[in-house]
């Protein structure tokens, strides 16, 4: 069943915040849809080997009925140009793809409400927000010290400080290029299940 | 990492540049890139400051808890 309240997460920050302190998790304590934009999620996880990735994908898969992959037509055009060149890299795919998302005029009806989660604060200066009363940006950390004021979770710093320390994992942050094109298997996988 | 690049992961860590200008400064690496140069560095991870943005968070978090909401 829909909610009222949609979460945009439009960076990878977040995600990857998150998914390195196995706290993932958190952004189902709040009754809303999570959305997050194909290419975001794409960046977040297009080489395996990258801090969190693995985390991210076995997480959207366990929750696919509260999160849904939003194609994008960024990622479209960016998926069919890799066909010919396959190193292709575009560092702001992700940002122009959840400006998109955030901007389709369907996206937010009657009263429902958006909640942009990010690492930027800058992003919805970019937006063209038909109803700015009706989307609200916040970072990661605001949303954790809300869900630690609502005792939902015990410290919102503790998330940080676990993120702080994942580099410090080598294993985690080894290179697994040859998982890359299971996660962009991965990845178109989901998105097509939604568009089905 | 050069001293360009280690002065530009302090400025991030300060919170006076964005991840993205950071990301970007250093050969437009990822995100999680960003994390594991700030472990290496024994640098935090920036905090945004709540002062001037007191009603936004508000009014979050009255949208995330409305039972809850003053």
């Amino acid at each position: 069943m829909p909610h009222d309240l949609k979460i945009f997460v439009v960076d990878t920050g977040p995600l990857i915040t998150l998914a390195v302190a196995q706290s993932l998790d958190y952004l189902l304590y709040v009754d809303a849809d999570v959305i997050v934009p194909d290419a975001v999620l794409h960046e977040a996880t297009f080489d395996a080997g990258r801090l969190g990735a693995q985390d991210i994908i076995a997480w959207v898969k366990a929750h696919r009925s509260r999160i849904e992959i939003a194609p994008t037509r960024a990622y479209q055009v960016f998926d069919a140009a890799r066909a010919s060149i396959p190193n292709l890299r575009e560092p702001d795919l992700g940002e122009r793809a959840a400006v998109e998302v955030i901007e389709e005029p369907e996206r937010l009806r009657d009263d429902e409400r958006g909640l942009l989660l990010c690492e930027e604060t800058a992003l919805l200066k970019r937006v063209v927000v038909r109803d700015r009363s009706r989307i609200v940006e916040v970072s990661t950390l605001d949303f954790l010290r809300i869900l630690e004021a609502e005792q939902r979770i015990q410290s919102a710093e503790q998330v940080f400080e676990l993120a702080e320390k994942a580099g410090r994992f080598p294993s985690r942050a080894e290179k697994m290029p040859m998982h890359d094109a299971v996660t962009r298997a991965a990845i178109q996988d989901l998105v097509k299940r939604r568009e089905e | 990492m050069d001293e360009t690049q280690r002065q530009a992961l302090e400025a991030y860590s300060r919170g006076q540049m964005t991840a993205l200008e950071l990301r970007r400064r250093l050969g437009d690496i990822g995100y999680g890139d960003v994390l594991r140069l700030l472990s290496e560095a024994d640098l935090p991870l920036p905090r945004a400051p709540v002062a001037g943005r007191e009603e936004a968070i508000a009014r979050a978090r009255a949208w995330m808890f409305p039972k809850h909401a003053a």
